[in-house]
């Protein structure tokens, strides 16, 4: 028979009708947008033309 | 945050945003150019760091100023990184659908190499906006992959990017490499309009596409945030992956056994310069 008391564990375990936590998600993909962003930026600086020394010299 | 400050800093990034876009395309004219005498390091420094405040500011936004969702809680939070990348990427290769059609129509080593520089710009936001998806799919779905309509048609499109810089690669004559390229470019732009779409036309497992008209507006501001930061980015990588392809092609035509025989090399070289 179900009672309020073995209801109650039940209840705990769905919350509040949202998901609950999660945020070992949400902080993995604010590192990886982050890392490829910065990754993408390092590349571009890796690939630049050579000539780019103009920039600093005028 | 009073309204005030919110509509300052709505205003303040839409315009920060546009006036970077305005900046890169004159910059794409005249420092992107080989030997171009043009001083823009101030201007680009500028832009990284106003890219780089606004991205800081809409990802704490993002992460704590916005109130938690309805269903999904914080792991909604995710929509902050996932759909400015996916925007960007879809922007990007729209440019790069443009710059093909340009290129068939008009042969221009400066297209092509905006054709290069949107096609890579584009595959890096929609790839780790895939992943960023993937990672959000999880904790809602249950599953990090499904085989659901819009995330088979992004993942279809992603491949034929990827096809596309690949052909990029193999083929060493520039002018059979633009002309081919932009014929990929042009056929795996069909699939972009069937990513966009594919929320509406079939029962998906995805949400319909977030915009500031379909977000809680507790969630447009910072939403708008992180897209500007990202539209800044965006103009940033393909200002110098533009420059980059350009000196690039100036290089190749400048090598005689990199042209077709009818082709003679110091007129090609001038084009690019």
């Amino acid at each position: 028979m179900i009672t309020a008391l073995t209801l109650s564990p039940l209840l705990a375990q769905v919350g509040s009708g949202r998901i609950q936590g999660g945020w070992e998600y949400i902080w993995a993909a604010y590192i990886i947008a982050w890392a490829s962003l910065s990754l993408y930026a390092l590349s571009l600086w890796l690939r630049r033309p050579g000539q780019a020394s103009h920039d600093s010299k005028e | 945050m009073s309204d005030l400050l919110k509509t300052v800093l709505q205003v303040g990034s839409a315009v920060a945003a546009l006036a970077s876009v305005g900046l890169g395309v004159w910059l794409g004219v005249k420092w992107a150019p080989p030997r171009s005498r043009v001083n823009a390091r101030p201007v680009l420094l500028g832009m990284a760091a106003l890219a780089l405040a606004l991205l800081v500011l809409g990802n704490w936004m993002g992460l704590v100023w916005t109130p938690s969702e309805r269903e999904m809680g914080d792991v909604y939070r995710i929509i902050y990184v996932h759909v400015p990348a996916m925007w960007m990427a879809m922007l990007a290769l729209v440019v790069n659908f443009a710059c093909c059609v340009g290129y068939l129509l008009k042969t221009s080593w400066k297209t092509d190499a905006l054709a290069e520089a949107t096609a890579e710009v584009g595959l890096l936001f929609g790839t780790y906006g895939l992943v960023l998806g993937a990672i959000w799919g999880k904790p809602t779905w249950g599953t990090y992959w499904d085989w659901d309509p819009r995330l088979t048609a992004m993942a279809i499109m992603l491949v034929t990017y990827v096809a596309y810089m690949a052909l990029r690669r193999f083929v060493e004559d520039p002018e059979k490499r633009a002309v081919w390229s932009s014929v990929v470019g042009i056929i795996s732009f069909v699939n972009l309009p069937i990513v966009w779409f594919s929320v509406k036309w079939w029962r998906s497992l995805h949400q319909v596409q977030s915009t500031p008209k379909t977000v809680d507006p507790d969630m447009t501001l910072a939403l708008r945030v992180n897209a500007w930061a990202s539209l800044i980015l965006l103009t940033l990588f393909l200002l110098h992956r533009y420059r980059t392809a350009l000196a690039t092609r100036e290089a190749e035509v400048a090598l005689p056994e990199a042209l077709p025989t009818d082709v003679p090399g110091p007129n090609r070289a001038s084009e690019v310069a």
